[in-house]
């Protein structure tokens, strides 16, 4: 069972715990539509579509509305910290947009680390705040761009913002960046790397490249890289290894800019529809290698 | 910075970050000197921003944000080494549009109408929220990340849109 946890940007929509649907291009969390827009958005849309192609059930996710306040994301943080309780034994917790704040997530994250079975993912805020809170270690998986590689290898930052020169300076040097972010222990288990090579991480080894094929405009299109944690989401539910799935969910991501085309103008939403196609084709050429 | 430096620096708290934007173009509009800086490591919470003046300045500057609506937490002297946020601006060009990059976020237009296309990277929750209000508007017409957002992630796309607002007026006939 995935369960995607996150905000949506409307302003005062409650905390929403419920499977979410994508189908005909509209996404649904129980009976509340949902806004298509770069963000958790896109992650729960291309998590519900990997998981129909593969044969898993519904994703589950825990949503509340944020505009950038962080009164959402804190009714969030209070949810995992006091409620969250899965129907699924085991699960599949992807963490994504919520607004930082270190104090909370502690308590959040520690709640979730009781619960045996579990693969925990980060992305973008949460990301953010599990490095600065110090919990980088209690992750299995983050999904950082090379901005972002640049904010893991950096021990001061506790925000992508406040990377310092000298270290966003050597952005184009990711396994340098990898290398230093595991050093000072700012590093999930495993990590994928997105940017002009995917890199595939394995507590601190680089176990798999992925550069082909190559959409430069993808790196424009707002919610790729959401995209690419939804399928990875999906793919280790379905009971590939996290370094696998992660390898081929880089090579699907790819394949779905192919398909789709895209210039710097395409939305997101225009891409998620060509999910099957490229995961099937990325599983068959990875296994044929 | 030397220690005599540090001395006549003082830091302004405010209570978020979009407090601390907007109170950043305030007091460059009425000419201060100022910078945007990480708080103290013993009140940050990890999505926040103070802002970095003079210490001679404190009450002028206290009084001038007071008028404008914006009361400051506190007015501490600098003690300690501060980070700043990344200024690092970088373009791609990929031809009818472009992508100007500041630091970990992206915002792309074309560059013939100036129509914000996309919004990408970050991860705090007003990022999509920006994302919503700003794609599809031209550079010139739409409300800034400053106006809308709340966090760090809206303030880098903040250099960003600057960066974008200038190079498409520069074209302009």
């Amino acid at each position: 069972m995935i369960v995607v946890v996150g905000t949506i940007p409307i302003k005062d929509m409650p905390l929403t715990t419920d499977f979410c649907e994508y189908s005909h291009e509209k996404l649904k969390g129980g009976n509340l539509d949902l806004p298509l827009i770069n963000g958790t958005s896109a992650l729960v849309a291309t998590a519900a579509a990997a998981c129909n192609a593969l044969e898993l059930p519904k994703p589950y996710a825990v949503l509340a509305g944020d505009i950038g306040t962080g009164e959402g994301s804190n009714l969030i943080y209070r949810f995992l910290r006091e409620s969250f309780k899965p129907t699924s034994e085991k699960t599949v917790i992807t963490m994504h947009y919520i607004k930082p704040n270190v104090l909370y997530a502690r308590d959040a994250v520690k709640a979730l680390k009781k619960r045996a079975n579990t693969t925990l993912i980060a992305d973008a805020g949460s990301m953010y705040v599990a490095k600065a809170a110090g919990l980088a270690k209690d992750f299995d998986l983050f999904t950082p761009d090379s901005g972002e590689m640049a904010f893991l290898a950096d021990p001061e930052a506790m925000h992508p913002a406040y990377v310092r020169s000298f270290i966003f300076d050597a952005v184009n040097d990711v396994p340098a960046l990898i290398q230093q972010a595991y050093q000072n222990g700012n590093a999930a288990k495993a990590l994928l790397v997105k940017g002009v090579t995917d890199y595939i991480v394995d507590e601190g080894k680089i176990v798999a490249e992925v550069s082909e094929p190559c959409i430069p405009a993808l790196e424009a299109v707002g919610g790729t890289g959401d995209t690419l944690v939804g399928i990875v989401s999906a793919l280790i539910d379905s009971g590939y290894s996290i370094t696998n799935a992660a390898t081929i969910a880089a090579k699907a991501n790819r394949l779905m800019g192919t398909l789709a085309k895209p210039n710097p103008a395409t939305k997101v939403w225009e891409m998620i529809r060509f999910i099957p196609e490229a995961l099937r084709k990325a599983e068959e050429t990875l296994a044929s290698e | 910075m030397t220690k005599k430096d540090k001395s006549e620096k003082a830091i302004v708290l405010l209570k978020d970050v979009r407090e601390s934007m907007k109170a950043e173009r305030i007091l460059k509009t009425e000419k201060y000197d100022v910078k945007v800086v990480a708080p103290p490591p013993e009140v940050r919470i990890g999505c926040d921003l103070a802002i970095e003046i003079s210490l001679v300045d404190g009450f002028g500057v206290e009084n001038l944000l007071k008028s404008n609506g914006i009361n400051p937490i506190n007015v501490v002297p600098l003690s300690n080494l501060q980070l700043k946020p990344l200024e690092i601006i970088k373009e791609v060009d990929f031809g009818d549009y472009v992508m100007v990059k500041a630091g970990h976020m992206k915002l792309t237009y074309e560059k013939q109408s100036g129509e914000i296309v996309n919004v990408s990277g970050g991860g705090c929750p007003d990022i999509p929220f920006l994302a919503l209000s700003m794609v599809g508007k031209t550079v010139t017409d739409t409300k800034r990340p400053d106006e809308l957002g709340y966090t760090l992630c809206a303030f880098m796309l903040e250099k960003a849109y600057e960066r974008a607002l200038q190079n498409y007026r520069k074209k302009q006939p």
